[in-house]
């Protein structure tokens, strides 16, 4: 049994949040991107494994198996992400997504 | 318990300046170290939380698997790998945009007891029960999904593709 407090974890989470909005935000490399969007996504998973240690049962259990489905589409999501690093560094010899203007590659 | 706060705060701490951190040098390998870090930061929390399965899961998946995936992303696309980013400023209006959605989080969290909570502990065998029975469906879609995911990376890194 551990005792923690909930604000913490919320608080915790709500700083990464901030972090991953500021990096999609401010940068422009693609792979910094992709970073910015896996930090976000760290903070949503962080919040789904403290409630389902604080619920406990079979919801709690149920709040891990989906952090567990959420881990696998975020692995997911960075493989589709750096095939298109791939494509983009191809077509335009950049991973500026500033540059990035046409919609075809 | 006063440890367990300690170690919290520690590990919550080193969370947040490595994501930071991760942001803002401008060698892109050295943000990839502290991703890392991140990644092995937030595995150890999730020990603390008594959740050992997904603790392991996050070391695999994204301290080894999404990390190597980084460092590929990296070599393929830069002739040298050691070389600095230009600088890009950090404009008000992102900053301010992060800092008004931190400060209206955290006023929701404010709204909940700070009393601590207890984190109950779970059987692993249960939690494979869960996962493979009753969200059996979402594995199943998620597996879907990730075939989806890798025929579209290939499709979108193939030779001779217009």
């Amino acid at each position: 049994m551990t005792d923690l407090s909930v604000v913490g974890f919320l608080g915790l989470s709500s700083a990464l949040l901030a972090v991953g909005i500021f990096g999609v935000l401010t940068r422009r490399n693609f792979i910094l991107l992709l970073i910015s969007i896996e930090i976000a996504m760290n903070a949503a998973i962080l919040n789904f494994v403290y409630f389902a240690g604080f619920l406990g049962g079979t919801s709690g259990l149920t709040g891990q198996a989906i952090a567990v489905v959420l881990i696998g589409f975020a692995a997911t999501e960075v493989a589709v992400g750096l095939g298109i690093v791939l494509a983009l560094n191809r077509a335009k010899g950049t991973i500026n997504v500033a540059q990035a203007t046409e919609l075809r590659l | 318990m006063i440890l367990e706060e300690l170690a919290f705060v520690f590990l919550a701490g080193i969370a947040v300046v490595t994501a930071v951190l991760s942001l803002l040098v401008r060698e892109l390998v050295h943000t990839i170290l502290w991703i890392a870090i991140f990644f092995v930061d937030l595995s150890a929390i999730y020990f603390l939380l008594e959740a050992p399965f997904l603790g392991v899961l996050q070391l695999g998946v994204y301290a080894g698997a999404v990390t190597v995936l980084l460092l590929f992303g990296i070599m393929v696309t830069r002739k040298r790998i050691f070389s600095r980013e230009a600088a890009t400023g950090i404009g008000a209006v992102p900053v301010g945009l992060a800092l008004v959605t931190f400060i209206f989080l955290i006023a929701a969290v404010g709204e909940f007891s700070s009393a601590p909570g207890t984190i109950h502990s779970y059987n692993p065998s249960d939690l494979s029960q869960n996962l493979f029975n009753v969200n059996g469906p979402w594995l199943l879609l998620l597996g879907l999904i990730m075939l989806g995911a890798v025929g579209g990376a290939i499709y979108l890194v193939r030779e001779g593709r217009e």
